[in-house]
């Protein structure tokens, strides 16, 4: 029970003065960003990441990961009340969220979303303090190799299973690590891809090329979508919880499958809430008594996404914090908030950094209570900032963006670069190359040449080293088993066909 | 108007270049095995490898699915203008930062922004262009001791 008195810990510090102000702080700025379309959670946390400059590494962490709570809880305001996803993730949610707003029960669905997706978070955050602390102590035992077999399967579950053509994602994931390599060479100290230039010699920040690809180019992108915000009011009363309460109760068990769903499909690297939202509204779905009901206001259909996202979330921090792998875009940019704080993240955090891992950890619980919270009570105030127009929220968003980039080094380059990979951004999305492989690629890419580097000067440059320590085995062929799967599609397909 | 297909033969065709870009660089930095390992161009010489065998298959896939795929224009009618109406005014800010500095950029950015997409009443306007910088001003310079670029009026300023 060593986690349970490690808790208690982590809450001493969650619940002092400052953390529960820093909490607060980050889960209704997560809850703004959520809530408003043209900016997702992952720029939102990377446009306020300069902020934790000045905290120290455990607030700093309680801040940005509130910023997340309050973007899944947000985004599904948007989904019912607007019909507008204000977050990738509520896609699914808006599915039934909205026709239930339209029928005129838009409180019943604001509670539909909240109140399974605060238990859904709770129990994904139940899980994680158990299974964190083990899952760290067997990685402890992680050498260059295991540590690169990891890498890689992180790599081929966001290549392999993100669905789209396989070869943008490992075109987009070679790119994030090419951005990587720019700059100063770690091993033999001379500068690499700098094509002989001064600007070049510092690399590119992560923070930087996020800001550009996801902030300015989510900008740029809903520059093109003439939206006409009609919103629908809504409350949520006494009346609306019991119903959503008794509904939980009903459909336990769909509620469960989607909280334990979320939580694994979150923990997958590189996946993260998306996905899971859309595979639990399927299952909800599929496994119905009456399937007829989803589409069109069905309570059990709100939460199946909700609760999914929400426990995704959650799950997504677990390897972030244990391995050094992040779930998900969002998470990517966290870790590379750890960079920055000085943090090593891995395994040695559970030992070295006991105040840093505890109070995240107590922090996840404080951090839903309060977003469940704030939602239930302010969701008039919130719907409100869905009603400032464009022409106002497009420079803020921006100038914030120039701000959040410019902070980091203090280099009036950085500004430039976001406007480059803002356009980067936008025309990828509109390709459909992948921009999650990207960043995630560009965040780790300097730790995973390490490890393959390390593993080939302990095999004297024999990759079979890859092959022969168990562990390092097992993940290497699970992820080589992943990466050919979309190259094996094509194959099979035509097999049946010739058959 | 450029077509889906024709732009995605573009961006592949560009990141083919890119790929040769870095496997140049990469090979100039030698790709062998040196006395610590594999040397400095190894990891982004491979990198280029993947990245142009990426490029391959997508060119490969457009040509191939040239006379199949709908004609999806890349800019749908109109669309155009409303992207630059946002593009133009963020890519004259990013110069204009160095220039005359963040406040007095921000200020300007935000007056005709509004003025020219919102036609807000002249008070909601400039009260916001006046008071998002000053907030700023505030949160990054006095609280978080974060100085913003002020441009040629740093060596004039009090503070």
């Amino acid at each position: 029970m060593e986690s349970f008195a490690n808790l208690i810990y982590g809450f001493e510090l969650a619940l002092s003065p400052y953390n529960l102000f820093v909490a607060g702080m980050g889960v209704f700025l997560g809850t703004v960003i959520g809530v408003l379309p043209g900016l997702g959670g992952t720029s939102g946390v990377a446009i306020l990441l300069p902020l934790t400059f000045v905290m120290p590494p455990s607030s700093a962490i309680v801040f940005l990961s509130c910023i997340y709570w309050g973007a899944l809880f947000g985004g599904a305001i948007t989904s019912i009340l607007f019909n507008i996803p204000g977050e990738p993730w509520s896609v699914a949610t808006m599915f039934d969220g909205y026709p239930m707003a339209k029928s005129g029960r838009a409180g019943l669905a604001l509670g539909s979303a909240f109140v399974p997706g605060f238990f859904a978070a709770l129990i994904a955050v139940i899980c994680f303090t158990f299974f964190a602390p083990p899952l760290a102590e067997f990685a402890l035992r992680f050498g260059p190799p295991e540590n690169f077999a990891v890498l890689l399967l992180a790599f081929s579950t966001l290549t392999g299973l993100g669905g789209g053509s396989a070869a943008k994602s490992v075109a987009s994931t070679a790119i994030g690590f090419m951005l990587a390599t720019v700059g100063m060479d770690i091993v033999t100290g001379r500068p690499r891809l700098t094509f002989d230039t001064i600007t070049l010699l510092s690399g590119f920040s992560f923070i930087t090329v996020s800001i550009g690809l996801f902030g300015i180019g989510e900008i740029l992108q809903s520059s093109e979508e003439t939206l006409e915000i009609k919103g629908i009011q809504g409350k949520v009363g006494l009346k609306d919880i019991i119903t959503v309460l008794r509904t939980i109760v009903q459909n336990f068990t769909s509620f469960i499958t989607g909280s334990l769903l979320g939580f694994w499909i979150g923990i997958m690297p590189g996946t993260g809430a998306t996905p899971a939202s859309f595979l639990s509204y399927g299952l909800a779905k599929k496994f119905s008594r009456n399937p007829a009901r989803f589409g069109t206001g069905a309570p059990e259909g709100i939460m199946a996404a909700q609760t999914a996202a929400q426990a995704a979330g959650i799950g997504s921090l677990l390897p972030m914090i244990t391995l050094g792998i992040p779930g998900s875009p969002t998470a990517a940019v966290i870790l590379g908030g750890l960079y920055i704080w000085g943090l090593l993240p891995g395994p040695a955090l559970f030992t070295e950094q006991k105040d840093f891992v505890w109070a995240l950890i107590a922090s996840m619980y404080v951090g839903n209570v309060m977003g469940v919270l704030l939602c239930l009570f302010l969701v008039p105030l919130f719907a409100a900032i869905m009603r400032i127009p464009s022409s106002i929220l497009t420079p803020i968003i921006v100038l914030l963006s120039m701000i959040g980039a410019y902070a980091v080094n203090n280099n009036s380059f950085d500004i430039f670069l976001v406007l480059v990979f803002g356009v980067i951004g936008y025309l990828f999305k509109k390709l459909e190359y992948p921009l999650a492989p990207l960043v995630v690629a560009l965040v780790l890419g300097d730790i995973t040449e390490e490890a393959l580097r390390q593993s080939l000067i302990l095999s004297d440059g024999s990759i079979a080293i890859f092959f022969t320590r168990p562990i390092a085995a097992f993940f290497m062929i699970i992820a080589l088993i992943i990466f050919l799967l979309p190259a094996l599609g094509p194959i099979t397909r035509r097999l049946r066909i010739g058959i | 108007m450029a077509k889906m297909q024709r732009a995605n033969i573009i961006c592949a065709l560009v990141l083919l270049l890119l790929a040769g870009l870095v496997a140049r660089e990469a090979i100039r930095l030698e790709i062998g095995w040196g006395d610590i390992g594999p040397k400095g161009g190894f990891f982004p010489f491979w990198l280029a490898v993947i990245l142009a065998s990426s490029s391959l298959t997508v060119l490969m896939k457009a040509f191939s699915g040239w006379r199949h795929t709908k004609k999806e224009f890349f800019f749908p009618r109109g669309r155009l203008g409303l992207l630059l109406t946002v593009l133009i005014p963020i890519a004259l800010v990013v110069p204009l930062i160095e220039a005359i500095g963040f406040y007095i950029t921000a200020f300007f950015y935000l007056a005709l922004y509004i003025w020219w997409t919102g036609r807000k009443r002249l008070w909601v306007n400039l009260s916001i262009s006046i008071l998002f910088p000053l907030a700023i001003f505030f949160v990054f310079e006095k609280w978080f001791l974060i100085p913003l670029p002020k441009g040629y009026f740093e060596a004039y300023l009090p503070f």
